[in-house]
């Protein structure tokens, strides 16, 4: 082995992520070569200093305003359920209130997580990681990256072409996102699986100046969003779930 | 959802996501609100939490929340003082020469650290505080391991090549 090979793999050699055999050429070579051994011994005492810089513990006050946040919506919660078994009293079928308020809380968390994404997939410059308007090229790429595979459409026949996918982050889950171009506009498509009924409800909403349409499809959730006009992105809904 | 798994979940990890989000923000009172307002998402969304590392879970929580203040408040900008000099405990056993000696040490790689661009600076907080390993780093930063490997290379380089002309020579050895 080179010393120009070492030093390729010198850190995933200290951090522990090398393969054994490739591991074993290093150290094979490290026995040789006092250059690369100096190499190794600065790396591990920066590493030493690195881990010397201050670690920072959550102050108790965190720990307390988080918990006393718990501690409130299980007040709420209760509230809820005792306000549900007085609409039940009243009259039999109102027990679905709190499954329905429920739905619309997390339903308003999600949309306010999609419009997130979408305006940091515009802001950080990272729309894709995948930049193709192949649906071939596109649907393929997600494969052994997510757990599912995506349902992809081109839409360009009707003025909505397909210029990407990437990976993304939302509600807590890797999702994967769908770029579409109308214009100027920029449509982002979050597809996940269903995770269950409160996500089936379909919706069509506003925030922060954008458009959002969910839709539940086979068991695949969709978000779409963009700063595209409502009439527009509606004949893009009503499009790509007929695909 | 059970509250009670919440915390279950979320209070084990609050040191270890609190030093994340002050790596990042470079600043106590922002690091609390950002942990504080992760944890409103975390409880949230815990019910799409599965077999996975809760831990990496809220690093990307936290990391999210962070790209999204930091994008609404449309100031990428990291001007922000340092202020923390007081959350580093000098170790009482060593000599007033000593103490110094390491006081100002851990001042210039505190320093160098918080200089680095925040995408190197990230991966070797998660790296060598957290000891996350290359393929969960590469779950909280949504990018390949590939892509790991060299910001955690060209982070520790840019971070050596700091450190040895500040720091004094003896540490690196």
């Amino acid at each position: 082995m080179s010393c120009e090979h070492a030093e390729r793999d010198l850190d995933t050699y200290l951090d522990n992520e090398l393969d054994a055999a490739t591991a074993m050429d290093i150290h094979g070579h490290l026995n040789e070569c006092a250059a690369c051994r100096r190499r190794v011994a600065e790396r591990e005492a920066l590493g030493r200093l690195v881990r010397a810089a201050p670690y920072y513990s959550a102050p108790d006050r965190l720990r307390a305003r988080v918990l006393a946040q718990t501690t409130r919506a299980r007040s709420v919660r209760r509230l809820l359920t005792w306000a549900a078994a007085a609409v039940l009293v009243v009259s039999v079928g109102g027990g679905g209130l709190s499954l329905w308020r429920s739905a619309v809380t997390l339903g308003d968390a999600m949309a306010d997580d999609v419009v997130d994404s979408h305006v940091r997939s515009l802001m950080a410059s990272h729309l894709f990681d995948v930049e193709s308007t192949d649906q071939h090229t596109v649907k393929p790429w997600f494969l052994g990256k997510l757990d599912f595979s995506p349902p992809v459409a081109d839409l360009a026949s009707i003025g909505f072409p397909l210029v990407g996918g990437r990976l993304d982050y939302v509600g807590g889950r890797p999702v994967a996102a769908l770029v579409y171009q109308r214009q100027r506009h920029t449509i982002n498509v979050f597809v996940s699986p269903a995770l269950n009924d409160v996500f089936t409800q379909a919706n069509v909403q506003s925030l922060r100046g954008f458009h959002i349409h969910h839709w539940v499809h086979d068991r695949m959730s969709f978000w779409a969003v963009s700063d595209l006009n409502e009439a527009e992105l509606t004949q893009f809904c009503e499009a790509l779930e007929a695909s | 959802m059970p509250l009670r798994a919440f915390e279950e979940t979320v209070l084990p990890h609050l040191d270890a996501v609190f030093n994340y989000a002050r790596w990042l923000t470079k600043n106590t009172a922002d690091a609390e609100d950002l942990v504080q307002e992760a944890c409103v998402r975390a409880m949230r969304f815990l019910s799409s939490l599965r077999d996975d590392d809760a831990r990496a879970w809220l690093f990307a929580i936290v990391r999210n929340t962070w790209y999204s203040r930091v994008s609404r408040r449309a100031n990428m900008a990291e001007a922000i003082p340092l202020d923390g000099a007081r959350d580093v405990r000098p170790d009482v056993a060593l000599d007033p020469e000593e103490r110094l000696l390491q006081q100002h040490t851990v001042a210039l790689v505190r320093a160098a650290l918080e200089q680095l661009p925040v995408d190197f600076r990230e991966v070797i907080v998660l790296r060598e505080f957290e000891g996350l390993s290359y393929k969960e780093i590469a779950a909280v930063v949504r990018v390949p391991i590939g892509t790991v490997m060299s910001r955690l290379a060209r982070g520790r380089e840019r971070l050596m090549a700091v450190l040895k002309l500040t720091a004094p020579m003896e540490t690196l050895r």
